[in-house]
């Protein structure tokens, strides 16, 4: 049994906001800031936390998304392909020479739409939403490259750049963690969606609106996604069809590091920020120290690991 | 020789349909389908997936799940590469590109059976893990170094069958034939079935399990090794479509995703009739990109038939407790 | 009042309430007992609406009520607490107690404030000091109880539906339970109590109904009849149950256990089984009989004891394949989960344990295979069209019969049969109750599990009781009587004249 008073009140104010699973990792998160400091020349540098960070926000962006749908007890593997289709589909806006609130506009809409349809099928179809994701993702992807036929949109004006500049995408990133933070803890949405992650059937019977809230879920991620997509370009500075590959694996590396359970349930926000920070600080550090970045996957596959064999060891206390 | 399981006849027969329908509409529409050459290009570019589709059956029937078929299929190329390129004895390499798809495949049994962890998960890890490894080693580089001998491969014919394809064949009718008429065969089937049944009627079902996905992981390095072969080279993204693929095909072909069900016969017709597709796309110049799409929409349709039958049938035979 | 009228429901092979008929007063504590498959979770259900298909009809004053939805139900003022509690372990005590219902104020956010004031007005009216906001999952079960009591009060319940409540509640819980009860009483609240322990019902229950097998027996005040009364009404006098004649005969010593414990199910536990006997298992849920066999056949792990088999001392089994080997066999009660593969054929089943003993080497012999499969296909005129027919579509009988043919093809000595005519119609019983016979003429043993009295009364030739994991006594065929026997189960006394264990 979880000893609350104690480990869990370390940072008093937050008390709701951090569990006691998340203290490990804020821990883990200053050694390894440490220790890298001491072993990297120049680690410990406003200029490297900055590159750290823009890295972190895309992603980050995506993985909040990710979060309230694994926290349902789903799971959403075509966020990349959703990415990818939002701002190539939608920047054929700035090739017609469209208004950039209108690009934007459409860019999200088509997000919404793609989660919507996720959401739908999952809902309707007995089937899990592992598998209908790994359609959805396909398809999405698919649909992409037959329109753009592989063509980058480039170059773009250059008030695309104002969303990804500066500290602008911090802002955002800063925005949808506060959000969300407060819908998963404060909404009546938000706790329902821990219900239905932990015991749907307890949750249908209570009178929560199960399929509704599900869908909404899904139409989230795909919003997010979308809008991580349109800081990325603000970033690169074009649209490339290959845009998102990988976003889903770091995204679950992301919330089950950050203590979410894969099983739904039980995981906070915040958890998956400091496993978004944890995840991007390796996967820079070990740039820096000069090992091939072709590691990267290996190092996010073995994190995972770590982070669901603690998770299924305390899921199989129950 | 009774291979096919009466409710599995009418899949069977569905497919074969189905692509002696695919095969008629292409030859109509083009007069290059129904050559020597055409043919025999079809079934030599099968062959590597047809064995990751074996390889995943197999997965399947026992009740798990492997999504890393294609990043083990790219390493047991690059090893095989990379050793070559170090000087390695070329028949060492191969046994060394093949132990390492075995490894793969203890590694995910190890997290599936012995730590519990759900096996979409662990491949997907592992399939990560294995695919950085890949690069790593070829630092993103294509490998054309290799022996003459291995290199002519792709030529060989047996009875004027592709040698690549009879490979795939031979081991499609062994693991069939392991499937449905030995004891282990029926062992694996009986876990997917019902583990816990199994278990209790005396089935050692850790042993199994790590059977099966060790075996897996030396087929695709087999799948691998045949691929290579193929395109006389070895390349990093290799086999990064191949988990849709494969699945979807796999599913078609009658196995089901809760295990207990399938048949390496209904799967490598599926595989065919992805194949006849691709290449009447080829044929007929158009964009292959539909390809992913229309996989992805197979997908859903084929198991959100069979989700929906799963949850009628549950509904209906409610007992009590 | 509450009346229910000629209520029944049947599934597939079974009837599971028959014309059942009686009335709850408002305000009473009204106490529901029968033995397992009598019908009372099969009311509760129907109660609750999660079965909305039944026939007969369900009044409240009078006027008729039908719940097609467990939303229905609670609208309708029946909460219902199952003996599997369905808090959301993650969520707080307020949000448990307003799961579905929340208040809210502008943008969905939650209404802490009412929330929290309401859960204390709660809290307090049952005398606890939960905290509103502590997270479910770290309290303990009695606590977790008063959180769903809690919310079936928020949602203004007119009646709440107890099932097995204190199945794991320490005395001290229950006390408090009770206290907490009475307290429901006082405030107006019907409580439908429902369980198997009759000290239990006696202490807290104004009246009590009796089910059997689906039937209503009875309904009585507590104040006008007595234990012993209402035990007889369990159990019936009238064995309207056939059995096969039987002659006891023992022969030698075929298994032997002495001290079998296992942490937290059984503990001490020892007899002995003999060539041609059958020795009957009889206990309440909870008692351990599953947990003993499981654990005797090596499918979980003994932490203590010695086992003589034929004669020998032999190592606990490690695995069933083990026992399999040895000529040990279990036939496993959740028919469903453990004793068949249902998308596969009959052949398949059956053949299962025995694939090595009837192919030497890689392969399966499947002439011999058919062999042995329709032989008993025949002997036990299981009703197929062919055996490769999927076991699913057979009916629970059939399935039955397809287990239990799977078990004799192992040609095994010692047979430990859980539950194995559960859930089946009485003429598919009697089969069963012939096979066990049979075998035992063959000179086998065979341990019956089951917790429907009367069977383990007529078939076998040495019953022992078991009660939260302890063997309290033994009795011989002709010394048990039904009520003897259940009082020892039930009512917690053990009697002083029949072999204590």
């Amino acid at each position: 049994m979880n000893d609350l008073a104690g480990k869990g009140t370390i940072i008093t104010g937050f008390r709701n906001v951090f569990k006691v699973r998340e203290a490990p990792i804020l821990i883990y998160v200053v050694i390894m800031i440490a220790v890298f400091s001491f072993t990297i020349d120049r680690f410990f540098s406003m200029k490297n936390f900055e590159i750290i960070s823009r890295q972190i926000t895309t992603i980050g962006i995506v993985s909040v998304g990710m979060t309230l749908v694994i926290l349902s007890g789903g799971f959403d593997l075509s966020v990349g392909a959703i990415l990818s289709f939002a701002i190539n589909i939608g920047g054929l806006g700035i090739v017609f020479g469209w208004p950039i609130w209108m690009v934007y506009t459409f860019m999200l809409v088509l997000g919404i739409i793609l989660g919507w349809i996720n959401g739908f099928l999952i809902t309707r179809l007995a089937v899990p939403a592992l598998i209908i994701t790994l359609g959805t993702m396909n398809i999405y992807r698919g649909i992409t490259m037959v329109i753009t036929k592989g063509v980058y949109i480039t170059p773009i004006p250059s008030v695309y750049s104002f969303i990804g500049s500066g500290y602008v995408p911090f802002l955002f990133y800063a925005a949808v963690l506060g959000i969300f933070t407060f819908v998963t803890l404060k909404t009546r949405f938000g706790r329902n969606i821990f219900a239905i992650g932990g015991a749907e059937e307890s949750a249908l019977y209570s009178g929560v609106p199960v399929r509704r809230y599900k869908t909404l879920v899904y139409i989230i991620s795909g919003f997010l996604s979308a809008l991580s997509g349109l800081i990325l370009v603000g970033k690169s500075g074009f649209v490339q069809p290959q845009a998102g590959l990988g976003y889903e694996l770091n995204a679950i590396a992301a919330v089950v590091i950050g203590g979410t359970s894969i099983f739904g349930g039980s995981g906070t926000i915040a958890g998956t920020f400091l496993g978004s920070v944890m995840l991007g600080i390796i996967l820079a550090g070990l740039t820096m120290l000069a090992v091939n970045p072709y590691w990267q996957g290996l190092i996010t596959g073995v994190l995972i690991v770590f982070a669901i064999t603690l998770d299924s060891l305390r899921y199989l206390k129950r | 020789m009774r291979i096919i399981r009466s409710g599995r006849l009418k899949i069977i027969f569905i497919l074969i349909g189905v692509n002696i329908f695919i095969m008629a509409v292409l030859t109509y529409l083009s007069p290059t389908f129904m050559t020597y050459a055409n043919i025999t290009a079809v079934m030599t570019r099968m062959s590597e997936l047809g064995m990751l589709a074996i390889a995943e059956t197999i997965v399947l029937i026992s009740g798990g799940f492997d999504i890393s078929i294609g990043a083990v299929m790219a390493l047991s190329g690059a090893v095989l590469g990379t050793l070559h390129v170090m000087g390695v004895p070329f028949y060492l390499s191969i046994i060394i590109a093949l132990g390492a798809g075995i490894a793969v495949g203890f590694l995910n049994a190890v997290l599936v059976v012995n730590l519990r962890l759900t096996p979409f998960i662990v491949t997907l890890a592992t399939m990560s893990i294995v695919r950085s490894v890949v690069y790593a080693l070829l630092k993103g580089n294509v490998l054309t170094d290799l022996p003459e001998g291995f290199l002519n491969l792709y030529y060989m014919h047996v009875l004027k069958l592709p040698l690549l394809f009879v490979i795939l064949a031979a081991t499609a009718v062994i693991m069939a034939i392991m499937l449905k008429k030995t004891i282990l065969g029926r062992r694996i089937y009986a876990i997917g079935g019902n583990e816990k049944t199994a278990f209790v009627s005396g089935v050692y079902v850790k042993r199994i399990r790590y059977l099966v996905y060790c075996l897996s992981g030396f087929i695709c390095a087999l799948a691998g090794l045949l691929f290579t072969a193929r395109i006389r080279a070895v390349i990093p993204d290799a086999g990064l479509n191949a988990p849709l693929e494969v699945i979807t095909a796999v599913l078609i072909g009658g196995t089901t995703i809760y295990g207990g069900k399938g048949s390496i016969l209904g799967s490598l017709l599926g595989i065919l009739a992805m194949y006849l597709l691709l290449n009447g796309f080829s044929l007929l110049g158009l964009n292959p990109f539909w390809e992913v799409i229309i996989l992805g929409v197979i997908l859903i349709v084929v198991i959100g038939q069979e989700g929906i039958i799963r949850s009628f049938k549950a509904s209906f035979t409610r007992r009590p407790v | 009042m509450i009346t229910i009228e000629k209520v029944s429901k049947s599934f597939p092979g079974v009837k599971a309430l028959d014309d059942v008929s009686f009335a709850i007063q408002y305000g009473e504590v009204h106490g529901l007992v029968g033995e397992n498959g009598a019908g009372k979770s099969t009311l509760i259900k129907i109660l609750s609406g999660v079965y909305p298909q039944y026939e007969g009809k369900i009044l409240f004053d009078g006027s008729v009520h039908h719940f097609y939805s467990p939303h229905e139900a609670q609208t309708g003022g029946i909460a219902t607490i199952f003996q599997e509690l369905t808090v959301i372990r993650d969520l707080s005590v307020a949000e448990n107690i307003f799961l579905g219902r929340e208040p809210t104020r502008s943008l969905g956010l939650l209404d802490w404030n009412v929330m929290r004031e309401k859960s204390r007005e709660v809290l307090q009216f049952l005398d606890t000091s939960l905290d509103p906001k502590e997270t479910v999952g770290n309290l303990s079960v009695a606590n977790q109880q008063i959180v769903e009591i809690c919310k079936a009060l928020v949602l203004n319940s007119r009646i709440i539906i107890m099932d097995e409540p204190t199945s794991s509640l320490t005395e001290h819980e229950v006390d408090q339970l009770f206290i907490t009860i009475r307290r429901l009483k006082e405030k107006g609240i019907t409580i439908l109590y429902v369980s198997h322990k009759i000290e239990e019902i006696f202490k807290i229950c104004d009246s009590i109904t009796v089910f059997r097998d689906g039937n209503h027996i009875g309904t009585v005040e507590k104040e006008k009849t007595s234990t012993d009364e209402v035990i007889s009404m369990m159990v019936g006098r009238s064995m309207n149950m056939m059995f096969p004649p039987r002659t006891t005969r023992q022969g030698g010593l075929l298994l032997s256990v002495r001290d079998l414990s296992r942490n937290g199910e059984f503990e001490h536990v020892s007899f002995d089984l003999r060539e041609g006997e059958i020795i009957g298992f009889a206990g309440l849920i909870g008692a351990g009989r599953t947990e003993l066999a499981r654990a005797l056949f090596g499918a979980t792990a003994l932490d203590e004891g010695e086992i003589e088999l034929y004669g020998n001392p032999i190592d606990h089994f490690a695995h069933p394949n083990r026992a399999l080997s040895r000529g040990v066999a279990y036939l496993s009660e959740d028919r469903k989960g453990e004793g068949l593969m249902l998308e596969l054929s009959i052949r398949e089943n059956m053949s299962l344990p025995i694939l090595k003993r009837i192919s030497p080497y890689f392969f399966v012999k499947g002439n011999r295979e058919r062999e042995l499969v329709q032989s008993y296909v025949s002997k036990f005129k299981i009703r197929m069209t062919s055996v490769d027919q999927i076991v699913e579509s057979l009916s629970g009988g059939n399935q039955q019969k397809v287990i239990i043919s799977k078990l004799l093809l192992t040609e095994s000595k010692v047979f430990i049969f859980d539950e194995p005519t559960r859930g089946i119609d009485v003429g598919a019983k009697y089969e069963i109750y012939k096979i066990m016979n049979d075998l035992t003429l063959e000179g086998k043993g065979i341990i019956f599990i089951s917790s429907e009295l009367p069977e383990v009364l007529g078939i076998s030739d040495r019953i022992f009781c078991m009660r939260e994991g302890k063997l309290v006594q033994e009795f011989t065929r002709d010394e048990a009587e039904p009520e003897k026997v259940m009082k020892v189960l039930a009512a917690g006394e053990n009697l002083v004249g029949g072999d204590a264990a």
